[in-house]
């Protein structure tokens, strides 16, 4: 395989989930918890497609496409509703929208 | 392999079926589902002629593998015990179900489904002989009861339904984890195949459910509210017929299933019947309404019933049976006749009541005959049942029949209080004059029943001599007398008495000839 | 006789039946001649019977005829049996022959009552009951006809509904002789634990000799005994059973449920006398209640009720002749007692009658004057009753004092207490007499004595009380101890008396007694009639009755009444309530405390799938 070695796709991996994950449980605004979440995905993504071209196969490369189809759907609905509650001037604070709660 | 068994479950249920189908007209459809209970009764009756009541085999039985793996099956069948808590059942239940009728109901079709389902399903639960098929009609006969009580009930209804399914769901729920525990333990669910056990958790799990049940002491906090609370005619069923349930269920299951376990509980449970049979009386005598009277009384009768089965030898076991049946028989009596008091001075106060035997002779004989034979009046069949099992415990130990000695005084007490408050002195202010003596289709309902206890009176044997089969093993034997039956008898370690056996039940691991093996049951 | 004793039993149970079923179809005088035919036909089959038994020799008397098994269980078997012995063939024709003679008095009597028919079955079923106890051929049949009696009794007593204190006063009786029933059947558990059978022959030979076992058995007949014969201390519901119609105690609580206790003990007496100490026992209750009795008829006010201590006393005298082994004396007092006991009723009876349903003796002062006939037949019965020759009751009850004296010293006491018994006996049976029967009438009894068309009473009063006026005269010749005893000689196979009193005993307690009564007659006499000797005022203590049901008020109602109050208040309110709440408080402090991980935040839920994710990982790396 040509280019860097494996380890460095799968720590950057690592460090791009990591940043994405610490982002959903840490920031308040729900922008950028999507944000994250996209981060996350693509980590992930970065995976699968590092250990596509390793093994030779094209297995991991398909199941990269079907992520970021998923992904594309899931920021549709997401930011869908956070133009709504822009739009209701309601407080895009994640600490603040708790109405299902139990 | 005989259709018997299945008949008389489906057969009311096939019943209840068409009564909620066709759009009769509520006098007939009253006719219709009286019609079918009295089928019923007349196929129990063909049943009992034909039963052999000399054997203790498994008679008119049934048996459909349903999952193999875990040897699940619909097996169905009687025991002679069996065919006498059918009996009760379908009688009780016709009697119940004319009497919807004659009164009328609301919403006859569903009413009368409901009954006729319910009958179907207490027949299952007496003649299942599969651990799970058990437990589905035992659910499935209350189902058709929180609906009774929830629509047709009194001011109080919803609350004395949540009450009931609380407390029956929480029961039931402890015995289906029993269940599933004991039977993957020993690898079949078949009652007829399945071995004795000595895990107290099971054990255990059983009582709860059988003691909510019946009920005993201090497990009855649903008694008082969903007795008073149900329609006559449903309390009727419930304490004639639903509590015999749980007692079947303890004579059926739990005693026999875990021999060791029962020989710990023992005295535990002697307890707990002992203080429902005086508690229930003491506040049987006291209760201000007559439903109270009869609703206490019931839970002292569970009490006494329990004794008998923990008695551990032929005169408790066979005392315990006849009063079963001659309870169901007295306690619907009265409940019915509560209820035709009720339509004539809408209420069960005693304080309002009194005086209405002048004038009305049917109500004050019926009503006295049933008093007097619910208070086990020598000579009577309840005193037969009583003087058995009270014979039999005396074996066990003497302090239980001294115990159950007072009962007798206390009955007495407790029932002419109940008696004179509504028949005798002087005419209560909610007796209107015009309330007018029991009517025809009154007396159709209770006469019988009244006339089965006094043929029982007569011939208890008819019961108690019929109740186990001829080669049940022994009986409980004094311990420095000898043997009084040629069965084997067992000694414990310590040399003392012999430990009752009920050869029917345990199944085929039991081989009483070989008292070194059966020893290792024996405590 | 199998058939002989069926019909016996059977026919009473059928006029029961005819009339219950028959109900306003029939006419209430029908009722009265059913009731008395079905008893007289009893008494017909009863004597066929005895002439049957006659027949056979002395030692062939003792027939068991068994219809079915009544109840089984196992090995034990307890049929239906019926006996015919000598024993029962006496208690037959006395029950069946005294009870026709009342239920035709109560023809009469009862003429003109609205619920007449009632009253008709009710006493069918007691003839029923009382011949199945004493026909009963196991203790069980014997503990069923026990019941039963009771039952009636309650009925009976109860008869007229709207009177509270009536109705008290037959859930009293009930209840104190549920409590000797309760007691009985112990006694029954314990035979049937060690001999494992219930009939009279197995038990009396099965049945162990001494011992706490023994006397344990002893002592649950006793209770039983105590508690229908209404001895010391289970007394207290024959006085309040007064309020029945007279000839209810004429035939319940004087001729025979009463003396039910003493068949028992008779019939028992092997198990007695393996308990000798109970044996003893119940001579000195019923010699304990013969004088207590006697003290409180002194100051009675209601004619009946004198009349019923009177009984208490009598019954007294009867347990002491069991309770020393004088088993015939005491069936033969049995009898007299029931002729002489039966005839006072129902001449007090004629009197109530006459003169609207009055029982106050001071209201009914002097009615003799107004009523000749009644005073002669209530002379006669009094004069039997204390003992004066040649009326029944000098050849009965000097008997058994006799047997006293044949017993040692406690005999000795007991003999005292029975001499002492006499004379209150005199006194206060003549008090009545005297009283009631001479003088001039009260004002009241003046007012409202109303004769029937010219006579006393009706015909069928009359006649009844005259043929027990006949036998109390000469129902007493049937056996004079140093004479003739055909009596003794008769129960000995089944009854062998075990106090054997020499001639001289005999004689010495019968002069004795006599002098004695006859002193008691006179101290009466000069008190009430000559008026020589100032009335004394009346003890309170008897007037109070020894204050037996306060006692048993406090110690047994209101003891049981604050329990139950308690336990009603304590235990189950608290459980009812507390037992859903219970329910639903659990239920809801789980939910309440699970629903703090929903706190609608997207970062705890965040958090919990991370960590979820970890630990996951972690097990499944570690499980492998």
């Amino acid at each position: 395989m040509r280019g860097p070695d494996i380890q460095w796709y799968v720590i950057l991996s690592a460090i791009l989930f990591s940043v994405g994950a610490l982002g959903v449980m840490l920031r308040r605004s729900p922008l950028i918890i999507l944000l994250s979440v996209e981060i996350m995905l693509n980590s992930a993504n970065l995976l699968l497609i590092a250990f596509s071209r390793l093994h030779g196969r094209e297995d991991g490369q398909i199941f990269a496409i079907s992520v970021m189809a998923v992904a594309a759907s899931e920021v549709v609905v997401g930011l869908g509703m956070i133009v709504a509650l822009g739009r209701r001037n309601i407080d895009l604070d994640v600490d603040k929208l708790r109405t299902l709660r139990g | 392999m005989s259709w018997l068994s299945t008949i008389l479950i489906f057969l009311p249920v096939a019943g209840a079926i068409v009564v909620a189908a066709l759009p009769l007209p509520r006098y007939w459809v009253g006719s219709l589902a009286s019609l079918i209970s009295l089928v019923e009764v007349g196929v129990w009756i063909t049943s009992a002629t034909k039963f052999d009541f000399g054997s203790s085999a498994l008679q008119f039985d049934q048996r459909q593998s349903w999952v193999s793996d875990l040897n699940i099956s619909y097996h169905v069948g009687q025991y002679a015990f069996s065919v006498w808590l059918v009996g009760l059942t379908t009688v009780v239940m016709a009697a119940c179900v004319i009497y919807g009728w004659w009164v009328g109901r609301e919403r006859p079709r569903a009413y009368f489904a409901l009954m006729l389902m319910t009958t179907g399903a207490v027949v299952g639960v007496f003649t299942a002989q599969d651990l799970l098929l058990f437990y589905a009609f035992f659910e499935a006969m209350l189902i058709p009861l929180y609906i009774l009580i929830g629509v047709w009930g009194g001011a109080d209804r919803l609350r004395a339904t949540l009450t009931f399914v609380i407390y029956t769901v929480v029961g039931s729920l402890l015995m289906l984890a029993s269940i599933v525990a004991y039977g993957l333990q020993q690898g079949t669910f078949d009652l007829t195949k399945i071995g004795p056990s000595s895990s107290t958790w099971i054990f255990l799990g059983f009582v709860a459910a059988f003691v909510i049940k019946s009920p005993l002491f201090p497990f009855h906090g649903w008694l008082p509210i969903t007795y008073r609370e149900s329609p006559p005619e449903i309390s009727a069923v419930l304490s004639g017929i639903v509590s015999k349930a749980g007692l079947y269920g303890l004579l059926r299951i739990a005693i026999p299933k875990f021999p060791e376990v029962v020989a710990d509980w023992r005295v535990a449970l002697l307890v707990l019947a002992s203080i429902s049979l005086v508690y229930g009386s003491l506040l049987a005598w006291r209760a201000p309404d007559f439903r109270g009277v009869v609703l206490y009384s019931s839970l002292a009768q569970s009490g006494l019933i329990v004794i008998g089965l923990l008695a551990n030898n032929d005169l408790g076991f066979d005392g315990a049976v006849l009063q079963m049946v001659n309870h169901a028989l007295m306690s619907s009596s009265l409940f019915l006749l509560a209820g035709m008091v009720e339509r004539r001075t809408s209420t069960g106060e005693f304080a309002l009541l009194g005086g209405m035997a002048r004038g009305r002779p049917a109500l004050a004989t019926v009503m006295m005959t049933v008093g007097i034979i619910s208070l086990a009046v020598p000579l009577s069949t309840s005193f037969a049942g009583e003087f058995l099992i009270l014979a039999g415990v005396f074996q066990q130990q003497w302090a239980w029949a001294v115990v159950g000695a007072t009962g007798i005084v206390l009955a007495a007490m407790y029932m002419l209080r109940a008696i004179s408050a509504v028949l005798h002195q002087d005419v209560g202010s909610a007796v209107p004059d015009s309330a007018l003596d029991l009517r025809g289709g009154e007396l159709a309902v209770v006469v019988p029943l009244v006339l089965c206890l006094i043929g029982l009176s007569a011939y208890p044997n008819l019961i108690s001599g019929h109740a186990f089969g001829a080669n049940k093993a022994i009986v409980q034997v004094s311990s420095d007398t000898t043997k009084l039956s040629d069965a084997t008898c067992t000694k414990s370690a310590n040399g003392g008495a012999c430990q009752t056996v009920m050869s029917y039940a345990i199944g085929p691991a039991l081989n009483i000839d070989e008292p070194a093996a059966w020893t290792r049951y024996a405590p | 006789m199998n058939a002989a004793a069926w019909t016996c039993l059977l026919l009473p149970l059928a006029s029961t039946v005819l009339i219950t079923l028959g109900g306003t179809r029939i006419s209430r005088r029908l009722a009265g001649y059913i009731s008395t035919a079905t008893t007289m036909g009893a008494f017909v089959a009863a004597v066929v019977a005895f002439v049957q038994l006659l027949g056979k020799d002395a030692d062939d008397r003792i027939h068991l005829t068994t219809s079915w098994t009544w109840l089984s269980a196992g090995p034990y078997h307890f049929g239906f049996t019926l006996l015919t012995d000598q024993l029962s063939v006496v208690m037959m024709l006395v029950v069946a022959g005294v009870g026709s003679l009342i239920v035709a008095y109560s023809v009469g009597y009862m003429d003109g009552d609205d619920e007449e028919r009632r009253y008709f079955a009710y006493m069918s079923l007691f003839v029923f009951s009382m011949l199945l106890l004493v026909q009963g051929g196991n203790l069980l049949l014997l503990l069923a006809g026990w019941g039963m009696v009771g039952l009636s009794s309650y009925l009976l007593i109860g008869y007229h509904q709207d009177r509270p204190s009536a109705v008290a006063a037959a859930k009293k009786a009930f209840v104190m002789n549920a409590f000797g029933d309760a007691t009985m059947a112990l006694a029954l558990f314990l035979l049937i634990a060690h001999t494992g059978k219930l009939g009279y022959a197995d038990v009396f030979a099965l049945s162990p000799h001494g011992g706490t076992v023994a006397n344990l058995i002893a002592l649950g007949l006793l209770g039983g005994a105590v508690a229908k014969s209404a001895q010391l201390p289970l007394h207290t519901w024959l006085p309040d059973a007064m309020e029945g119609p007279t000839p209810v105690s004429a035939l319940i609580h004087a001729a025979t449920m009463v003396t039910a206790g003493v068949y028992l003990i008779v019939r028992c007496h092997p198990l007695f006398e393996n308990a000798y100490v109970i044996e003893d026992l119940a001579a000195g209750l019923g010699a304990a209640t013969l004088l207590m009795a006697g003290l409180i008829a002194l100051v009675q006010t209601d004619i009946k009720r004198v009349i019923a201590y009177s009984t208490m006393s009598q019954i007294g005298y009867m347990f002491v002749g069991a309770g020393l082994g004088a088993y015939p004396n005491g069936m033969f007092h049995l009898m007299t007692h029931a002729f002489f006991k039966a005839l006072l009723f129902m001449a007090a009876g004629l009197a109530i009658h006459a003169v609207v349903g009055e029982q106050d003796i001071r209201k009914l002062a002097g009615i003799g004057k107004l009523m000749p006939f009644t005073k002669i037949v209530f002379l006669i019965g009094s004069l039997a009753l204390v003992g004066v020759f040649p009326f029944a009751g000098f050849f009965s009850k000097d008997s058994i004092l006799a047997a006293a004296l044949a017993h040692g010293w406690y005999g000795d006491v007991i003999f005292a207490a029975g001499i002492v018994g006499t004379f209150l006996t005199g006194v206060y049976a003549f008090r009545l007499f005297f009283i009631v029967f001479t003088g001039e009438p009260s004002a009241f009894a003046r007012e409202h004595f109303h004769a029937h068309h010219g006579k006393e009473g009706p015909l069928s009063m009359r006649w009844t009380v005259g043929v027990l006026a006949a036998l109390s005269v000469i129902g007493g010749f049937l056996q004079f101890a140093p004479f003739w005893h055909p009596l003794s000689t008769w129960l000995e196979p089944v009854a062998a008396p075990i106090a054997e009193p020499s001639n001289a005993q005999e004689w010495l307690a019968s002069g004795v007694a006599l002098a004695v009564g006859l002193s008691g007659v006179w101290l009466a006499w000069a008190i009430y009639s000559a008026n020589r000797i100032k009335a004394p005022a009346p003890v309170k203590l008897f007037e109070r009755k020894f204050y037996w049901d306060e006692l048993y008020d406090l110690a047994w109602y209101r003891s049981s009444d604050l329990v139950t109050r308690g336990l009603s208040t304590i235990v189950e309110r608290p459980l009812i309530a507390g037992s859903m709440s219970a329910v639903s408080g659990a239920f809801g402090l789980g939910s309440r405390e699970l629903s703090v991980a929903q706190n609608g935040l997207v970062r705890t839920y965040a958090l919990a799938l991370a960590s979820g994710l970890a630990v996951l990982t972690v097990v499944f790396l570690a499980a492998r």
